[in-house]
This record gives structure tokens, sequence and C-alpha cells, in this order.
């Protein structure tokens, strides 16, 4: 109960934040593109929805950028405005005057980070699902799609992209928590992320935790190239990464001699 | 019982620097404590450590009785306080605001109404808390120590950019918690004639060290120490040996003789005394030393 309740405080704290409209935002940006791009070639598109793959084809194209860089900047840019949010408002001092424990504030913040995200996943899909049907209700060359929508794939796909955001969202926050200036947590991010992206080619490139998502979608899309196959299965690595970046996080939390 | 006690409290920023020196602070329940010094002298960093908002080096801190550390949580159910700034978010409202702290302290959420009227919030409504003037900002602030009807107020420099009449709502709030609910204040300043109407006891820190600690009588009391009467004449020196005669030990200051306080008929006898030894007497006046100055005799010690 505790618990729920602090939950419920965290929660309301975000509300007319960066951070919440971002979660909007993010998960919006790609699908509004791609809507706006059929819209706008609606007369050279009636093949591609009439094709039996129409669904997987809308998937790589909706994921390759979200997976690559949208989801990586997005969750570096909102755990820095969670945790902005109290140094901004000179508030963590508040915060630690409440009776919770310190467990308590720390895993309720970061639950409205986990929150956040499936938001932006079950957003995304909402929209990547409408930038498909919209065009199809507009024009009458585009009939609703015949293919079946492979529901399995996706769930599947959707929790292998989760858990491979896991880490990204476990260090940012850990850094986040640790620096009152915004630009140290967000520059770390990516710095890291375009530091991945220049090893790619490097064959444990895998190693690096802010490189799974973008492995994930060349593999599963068939990019990958020549490039060698991660040995380690990536979500299971992911989860390690996150486990241990999290009870990092946690402990330099306690520990931190100033609270405030 | 005291609400308050700190036993040898000590605390560095740095090993060459002691922002705090083996302070024994003792804050009776149902007392307002006035903790008074300079910028700088230790205050705000004995109230973080008090909080747990710090993390505590050597020494002891009991409140309730009980050791804070290991009841940190159930301590702080009972206290509100402010340090420093106002604590708000400012892309809410005042009452969202106090939602949230509704929702950790699990209290009733009319209550949010009723502490945003007792410091004249209520009428707010959807303005944002970031386009509150900072009096606006500190009522709301000292609302959220309220709302859970705290025991034990700590406020550090509450009054903090208030007008002069902000000020006096704000001290006529706190008398009235302390009179009429029994809550006990710790509310530090650097100001001693803010806080004076409203203290009982007095701590006075300066450079990390406690150096008067008492109720508001015994640091008045020490104004009647401090108080003095000055005799102006034309030969201080022979005037000096004169008054000796009485059995005073008079002090020559600026070229005016200084004696503790006298009665009337004993000064009226001086100056019959000095005038039959020709002595020209200016002025016999008699010099009180007011709170404020009492303060800077204490820090200056």
């Amino acid at each position: 109960m505790n618990f729920i309740n602090s939950f419920q405080s965290e929660w309301l704290k975000k509300k007319r934040s960066l951070a919440s409209w971002l979660v909007v935002a993010g998960a919006a940006f790609t699908p509004s593109i791609i809507l706006m791009s059929r819209i706008k070639n609606a007369g050279k598109l009636s093949a591609l929805y009439a094709s039996n793959d129409f669904w997987l084809k809308l998937w790589n194209q909706t994921w390759e950028s979200m997976a690559v860089f949208l989801l990586p900047f997005g969750i570096i840019l909102a755990a820095g405005l969670i945790a902005q949010i109290e140094y901004k408002n000179n508030t963590w001092k508040q915060l630690h005057t409440t009776p919770q424990g310190f467990a308590t504030i720390f895993f309720a913040k970061f639950l409205v980070l986990l929150i956040m995200l499936v938001e932006v996943f079950v957003l995304f899909n909402v929209g990547m699902y409408l930038s498909a049907v919209i065009p199809s209700m507009l024009f009458a060359n585009l009939p609703y799609p015949t293919a079946p929508i492979p529901y399995a794939y996706f769930l599947k796909a959707n929790i292998n992209f989760f858990l491979d955001c896991l880490p990204i969202l476990a260090l940012q926050y850990l850094l986040s928590l640790q620096f009152k200036n915004f630009l140290v947590p967000i520059g770390t991010g990516f710095a890291i992320w375009f530091l991945g992206v220049g090893m790619l080619s490097w064959n444990y490139s895998y190693l690096l935790p802010y490189l799974h998502g973008t492995i994930d979608f060349l593999i599963s899309s068939g990019q990958f190239g020549n490039r060698k196959i991660p040995p380690l299965n990536l979500q299971l690595l992911a989860v390690i990464y996150f486990v241990l970046f999290t009870v990092a996080s946690y402990i330099l939390y306690v520990t931190k001699k100033e609270k405030g | 019982m005291h609400c308050i006690e700190t036993i040898n409290l000590t605390h560095n920023f740095s090993a060459s620097e002691a922002a705090l020196k083996c302070v024994n602070l003792q804050v009776r329940e149902s007392t307002i404590y006035g903790f008074l010094g300079p910028n700088g002298a230790g205050k705000t960093t004995t109230l973080k450590l008090i909080l747990g908002l710090l993390k505590k080096q050597h020494g002891e801190i009991f409140v309730f009785g009980k050791p804070f550390e290991k009841h940190r949580v159930e301590t702080l159910r009972h206290i509100g306080s402010m340090i420093e700034s106002p604590s708000i978010y400012g892309q809410l409202t005042a009452f969202e605001n106090l939602r949230i702290l509704q929702k950790v302290y699990r209290c009733p959420k009319q209550r949010i109404q009723e502490v945003l009227e007792l410091v004249g919030l209520a009428q707010t409504n959807r303005k944002k808390a970031s386009q509150f003037s900072l009096g606006m900002k500190q009522r709301l602030s000292i609302a959220m120590t309220l709302l859970h009807n705290p025991s034990l107020l700590i406020l550090d420099e509450p009054t903090n950019g208030l007008d002069p009449n902000g000020i006096l709502e704000i001290r006529e709030l706190l008398q009235s918690l302390n009179q009429q609910h029994g809550i006990t204040i710790l509310i530090s300043s650097h100001l001693l004639p803010e806080i004076e109407k409203l203290v009982t006891h007095v701590g006075i820190i300066n450079r990390g060290n406690l150096l008067f600690q008492g109720t508001l009588p015994e640091l008045i009391s020490k104004r009647q120490q401090n108080s003095f009467m000055i005799f102006e004449t034309n030969d201080a020196a022979r005037a000096s040996h004169i008054i000796g005669e009485f059995g005073l030990i008079p002090r020559i200051e600026a070229g005016n003789i200084a004696t503790p306080i006298l009665e009337k008929e004993v000064v009226a006898a001086i100056n019959q005394k000095l005038v039959q030894h020709d002595i020209e007497v200016y002025q016999i006046s008699r010099v009180e030393s007011d709170l404020e100055k009492i303060f800077f005799d204490v820090i200056s010690e």
C-alpha cells in the first residue's frame, strides 16, 4: 500500500512536464511521418496494400528509426527529465523528508519510467496500426489490407525491443540521479550511443547495452549483413545489464551523502 | 521531554573545516525554539542533519526521544519541514502540489482545502505554482508542512522574501499552531528582531558552535547584565576616582565613565559629589542593550 501511494505521488509529478509530452511525441513521430507519406503517395500504394507481407513491411518501416535511435534518445531524455523535475523545483529535500523509505522513493520513481516506456510501446503500436488504416479510410484505391496481422510475431518482437531498452533505462536513471546538471546524463547517454553506432561492425558490439535494439532490428529485418551474429541471447544479456545497473544505481542513491 | 535533542553533533564538509562542533541542541515539547545565527553559522546544516538530509558523521540525534536514524520513516510521519527556499513543483497548481503529499501521508483529501484556506491560497484555482509570488510560494510551502497535522515543525528561514505583512501573518499562524494545537516549532533565522516576538526559547549558533541556549527571559536577563550608565564630564580621570569612592568600579570609555546600572538616589549622590568637586557634568544616561546587540555580543564572544 505504501508503495502504491508513493507511485501515485510520483506519477502526479510528471503532469504537464516535458517528460509526459515526450512519451506522446516520441511514440507518434514515426507513425505520423509514415501516415503523411502514405497520404501524399496514396496513388502509388495499391500494390503494397494488396501484398501478403503488408504488415511485416510496415513493421520494418516503422521500427527502423524507432529501434535504432528514437527509443534510445527518448529514454535518455525521459530519464533525465524525470530526475530534473526534482532538481529544477528544488524538491529533493522535500521528497526525502516525507515518511518513505529510500527504496520506496527509488523504485516508485523508476516504475514511473518503466510505465512511461510501456506507454510509448502501446502508443507506438496503435500509431503504427493507424498509419496503415487511415489511408484505407481516406482513399478508395487502398482497401483495408487483406494480409492477416501477425500478432504473435509483433508481440514477441515488442517484448524483445522492450527488454533491449531496459539497460539504457537503468543506466540513464543512475546518471540522472547522480548529476544535478541535466547535460551530464544526456551528454553521456548520447556519447555512449554514438560510440556504439561507430562500433557496430565490431564482432563484440552486442556487448554495448545501447546497441541491443539496433542489432535486434538489423537481425530480424535481415539487414545484419555479414556481421557475426551475437553468440548470446541479446534479451538475456539486456536483463543482466538491467539488473546490474539497477543495483548499482540503488546503492549509489542510498549512499549519497547529501539528499537535498 | 525534549522533542529534539542532539548530543555532540559534529559535521565536516571538508577535513579542514568543521561546519558543526559538538552541538547539543535541546528543543522542549510544545515550545517555539528560535535557532539564530548569521548566514553560514551552521543552522541549515543542523536542521538537515536532524531531518536526515545529510549523512550523520559524529554525535547523536534524538527526535521524540528516539534515535532518528533507526526510526526515520516513523519519525518523519510526525514532522513538517521546510528547508531553505520553497520546494514546490512549478508546473502544478497549489492543490496538485498538496495532492502529491496527501498521497504519501495518506491523510484525508479534504485536508488539502483546509490548509489552503489556512494559508490564504484557496482561491488560486488553476494557477500554476511557478506563477506564484515568492510570498505565495512560501505560504504554499507552509501549507505543505501542515497538511498531515504534524506535531513538530522545522522551518528554515520561513519568512525569507516576505513583506512585513506576510511576516506578521506567518508569525500569527505559527503562534496559533503552537498555542492551540501544542505543535513544537523549531524555526531558524538570521534576524533576531524577526522572531523575538514569536519564540519561547532561543539557541544562538555561530561558526558551528552553539553559543547560547535557553529561554527568552534568560536571554533578556542577559540584556540587563549588558546595560550600563554613562557619565559625561569635563574630567574623566578625576570623576572616575570620585565615583570609585561609592564602591563602584567605573571604566573610562571614549572619554566618558561607564558604570553598572545604578539606583536613582545613587545617581543623584554621585552627581552632587562631582559638582561639589568642581567637575562639570554634561550628561548622565542609561544605555540598554537591545536583543540584537546581545545577539551580536554572543556571536562575537
